[in-house]
């Protein structure tokens, strides 16, 4: 019946009414026509689409007054109200859309990867599949700009800073403790499996007002919304086993993995130049849990390790080798919901718990540690329109450390503090353009322990000055907390924040494959803690009147288009600075910094032979180094470091991987650093020992199997 | 696989601008037919954009038939592997997912819908293998089962994902036999197939015929 009483009016309008011709042109802002919008009017058929020079005509039966839609993907879409029989030659304005993927990102200081990322700096798998990373998160990012390679450490040194000027976040949440346990010159390995993650965003300065507590740089991991399908992983390594499981239900999904790594098979049968008692032992374990809702995804997140190892280090300072006795347990837990609410809400909030345990036997002395830390997070955002975006929110930084040393005999000696830190920011994202965007934030944090308050702005801008280019700016005040080993003192003494303003220009090229990025900062350190004595106790003398500048250049260069099959980057920072802290007589280059650092890395996939083959070179500049023979501070420089490593990934089958690797090729004899004697010998000679990597080369060789239900749908489908 | 892919899109129009024209043939042709049948003509053309706007229009009026979005959805899939340009691709296959969403969301128990979603897909695959086949291939098998566990018979179904399969099969030097087998089979299914409405989707078996004889 419908039907029908539809056709006779369709008839009847026919008949009554002559059709009208709807004509114009379709302009973006600057009035270039815009070819291939789609011109109609709502509710009927009657449309068309423009043509190069932006124009349309076409006619309707409609009647009266219309809707007339001009819809096209990059732009907002025009809905207008017109009489049809009196719509001729009319041009028609479509504003940019702003969620549009060619909009300007702000691009200063931050380096992304993963699926989301506008410009990807490194893809999630490149984690794996670097030669020399060794499927360490850490050592994959030292072959981007900003950072400095400090082999005896092993820990990212982010722009002339410390390691603990970097904060790592799992899911927008801190994570207090990101690295294994270790002892001097061991290096050591960042504590999280890169499976579990699919998206990294490494920011070398600049950074948002969201985060707060780090001089230097901010790593965010965020773990996957969705696992692809159920799983089971195993690998089977020359360091050791690992196990991994996912499984899938309509809402919900689960990941565990856990690895068992135990160096004494390994390193029994390669050369170490150091001597173990007990290598390398560790348990970990990881899981992840997600419940998707209507409107949000919730996460738990927990990970467990539990570490050991035992050496005998030789001491400059004693004829005989100084054993080293340490057990570490560590555990992380992590809660997170990001959800929408209301109108273009959104609400991102969580908490995490780190508890870490050390035991460390230094020949007979004992050195007990723990740490207690949580974080509390709370993030709201408003989409107040398309060209601005409201972000405000808080943080609470909880820490206990207690920490006991019993000398031999003697009794033990505590020392620990209780921190809280509460901080609140706001920051407003502000598109003028498509071309034009800026990011304006305050960030205001309150430390019971240092008893203070600090206030640190944020700015931030970016203007694209080509279709492919674009300038970015950044400036920005940090403060951070001294480290545990100060304020364990803080009986002792008042401690104060350190303090670092960044100042970053940025530009950045990225077409299709290509990516190159080119920066140059400026970083000024205030407030740094010095002391008096040769290490640092109780009874040294604390002030923070130490200062710093880092000014530097950043260059990266990645392609993966000039020659098929073949990605490669190139990464070079040079460095210049000079620090006044610890317990420096006067301003010099810290030994940790070298002036130049160049990676290379490469990847070379090989159909026919299913493989991929890498290569990754890193060299750095010699370091500085104190010799206290020669009257002037820090005046030795150690040599060039260079590294070549090389990995082959054999592809058995969809689901089955050999991996091979080693790192350091061809055996450089690399030195880092030296230690020097803590007193002259008789003739009044500080003797020197040199650091070197624990190991000439590492080998590594590993099978990894994936166990999944599509591999078995392939076998049973011909039922 | 890409070649065999990019052939895809080509035998795709022809087969349905046969389709519109059957369809504009007729008398008495309702204004959803005669659209429809316009739109099939312009895609028979090559003219991907106006078909597409046209497709989108008729979606846009006829809220509840999920057939004009289901192939603004597959003309700009198949534009998709014609494309070597990652913006164009970006673009193309943005609006496919789009207006497949619109219609997931009012239908899940849609095979067809299915195959679609598991299309965008493989365009993605082709068009980065190194990033979207590690993400993708897993889930795109999923989707073809769910499809199959919806309509067991469904030829294009069961056609589409032994093609997926012969891809990865035939770079880790598996034997393609099974695969082969559901080919045949649906082929066969193919002869048998009756689309519900004129409009229906109705395409594959010239693709199913040459996949056979790459069997052989």
């Amino acid at each position: 019946m419908k039907a029908i009483t539809t056709i006779i009016i369709l008839f009847c309008t026919t008949f009554l009414f002559s059709q009208s011709t709807i004509s114009g042109k379709v302009v973006d802002q600057k009035g270039k026509p815009i070819s291939g919008a789609n011109v109609f009017i709502e509710g009927s058929y009657d449309g068309a689409t423009t043509n190069e020079s932006g124009s349309f005509s076409f006619t309707t039966d409609a009647i009266g007054n219309q809707i007339l839609v001009v819809s096209f993907l990059i732009y907002e879409t025009s809905k207008t109200q017109i009489d049809v029989a009196n719509f001729q030659a009319q041009t028609v304005k479509l504003k940019d859309s702003m969620n549009a993927l060619d909009a300007v990102v702000i691009s200063a200081g931050t380096m992304e990867s993963g699926e989301k990322a506008r410009v990807s700096v490194l893809k999630p798998l490149d984690i794996v599949t670097t030669a020399g990373s060794a499927g360490n998160i850490i050592a994959a990012l030292q072959t981007l700009p900003g950072t400095q390679s400090v082999g005896e450490d092993g820990r990212l040194f982010v722009r002339g800073g410390e390691a603990n000027e970097t904060q790592t976040f799992v899911d927008g949440i801190r994570v207090a403790q990101p690295y294994g346990a270790t002892t001097n010159n061991l290096p050591t390995r960042g504590r999280f499996s890169p499976f579990l993650f699919s998206g990294i965003a490494f920011s070398t300065g600049g950074y948002s007002a969201e985060y707060g507590e780090a001089l230097s740089s901010v790593l965010l991991l965020n773990t996957e919304d969705n696992p692809d399908q159920n799983k089971t992983d195993i690998s089977l390594m020359t360091v050791g086993l690992g196990l991994g499981n996912t499984q899938k239900w309509k809402k919900s999904s689960l990941s565990v993995n856990a690895s068992y790594i135990n160096l004494v098979p390994y390193q029994a049968a390669v050369p170490q130049n150091v001597d173990w008692n007990s290598p390398f032992q560790s348990l970990s374990g990881e899981t992840v849990y997600r419940y998707n809702f209507n409107n949000g995804i919730l996460k738990l997140y927990a990970a467990f390790d539990s570490s050991k190892f035992d050496i005998n280090q030789e001491n400059i300072n004693s004829a005989e080798k100084m054993r080293v006795n340490l057990k570490n347990d560590n555990f992380y837990f992590n809660t997170s919901y990001k959800g929408n609410f209301g109108t273009n809400w959104q609400i991102i909030t969580g908490m995490s718990y780190g508890y870490s345990k050390n035991k460390i036997g230094l020949d007979l002395n004992n050195i007990a540690n723990d740490e207690n830390a949580a974080h509390l997070k709370l993030k709201l955002k408003k989409n107040i329109s398309n060209y601005f975006k409201l972000s405000f929110g808080g943080d609470y930084f909880s820490t206990k450390f207690d920490e006991s040393f019993t000398e031999n005999l003697g009794t033990a000696k505590r020392n620990g503090y209780n921190s809280n830190i509460a901080a609140a920011y706001a920051e407003g994202d502000i598109l003028f353009s498509k071309k034009f965007a800026a990011k304006i934030g305050l960030r205001a944090s309150n430390n019971d322990l240092l008893d203070e308050t600090t206030i640190s702005p944020r700015i931030s801008m970016a203007y694209k000055v080509a279709k492919n280019s674009q300038f970015s700016l950044a400036y920005g005040d940090f403060t951070q907390s001294p480290n545990a080993d100060y304020i364990k003192y803080s009986k002792y003494h008042q401690f104060e924040s350190e303090k670092a303003s960044h100042y970053i220009l940025n530009f950045q090229y990225a077409k299709d494959d290509q990516t190159f990025r080119a920066e140059a900062y400026y970083k000024d350190y205030s407030n740094l803690v010095k002391y008096d004595t040769q290490e640092i106790a109780y009874n040294s003398i604390f002030n923070n009147q130490g200062s710093a500048y880092v000014k530097g250049m950043d260059l990266f260069w990645r392609d993966g288009k000039s020659i098929k099959n073949l990605e490669y980057w190139i990464s070079y920072s040079y460095i210049d600075t000079e620090r006044d802290y610890k317990n420096y007589p006067t301003t010099v280059t810290p030994s940790f910094v070298a002036d130049h650092s160049l990676s290379v890395v490469t990847k070379y996939f090989i159909t026919d032979w299913r493989s991929q083959i890498g290569f990754t070179n890193s060299f750095s500049s010699g370091r500085p180094y104190n010799n206290p023979n020669e009257t002037q501070f820090m005046n030795g420089k150690a040599k060039a470091y260079n590294s070549l490593s090389f990995n082959w990934a054999y592809l058995i089958r969809q689901q089955k991987i050999l991996y091979f690797s080693v790192s350091n090729v061809l055996g450089t004899q690399n030195i880092f650093g030296y230690d020097y004697a803590n007193s002259p010998d008789s003739s009044g000679f500080y003797k020197r020992k040199e650091i070197t990597p624990t190991a000439d080369r590492f080998f590594f060789v590993g099978f990894f199997w994936t166990i999944s239900k599509d591999k078995k749908d392939n076998q049973l489908k011909n039922l | 696989m890409t070649k065999l892919i990019t052939a895809f899109a080509f035998f795709v129009i022809t087969l349905l601008s046969a389709q519109g024209q059957v369809a504009t043939s007729e008398t008495k042709a309702s204004k959803f037919e005669q659209g429809m049948g316009k739109a099939f003509a312009l895609w028979g053309e090559g003219k991907n954009t106006e078909a597409s706007d046209l497709f989108e229009r008729i979606a846009a009026a006829e809220t509840t038939n999920w057939l004009p979005n289901y192939y603004v959805a597959l003309v700009n899939t198949t534009a998709a592997f014609g494309t070597k340009d990652k913006e164009k691709i970006n673009a193309l296959l943005s609006k496919a997912q789009n207006v497949l969403d619109v219609e997931m969301m009012k239908d899940q128990n849609n095979a067809e819908l299915y195959v679609l979603q598991a299309m965008i897909n493989t365009a993605w695959i082709v068009f980065d293998p190194m990033i979207y086949g590690q993400k993708l291939s897993g889930p795109t098998i999923e989707i073809y089962n769910k499809a199959l566990t919806i309509d067991p018979n469904n030829p294009r179904a069961v056609f589409s994902k032994a093609e997926f399969e012969i891809g990865g099969a035939k770079f880790w030097g598996q034997d393609t036999k099974p695969m082969c087998a559901q080919i045949d089979k649906a082929i066969e299914l193919f002869a048998t197939f009756k689309p519900e409405t004129p409009f229906s989707p109705k395409w594959g078996l010239d693709r199913a015929l040459i996949a056979q004889k790459n069997c052989k």
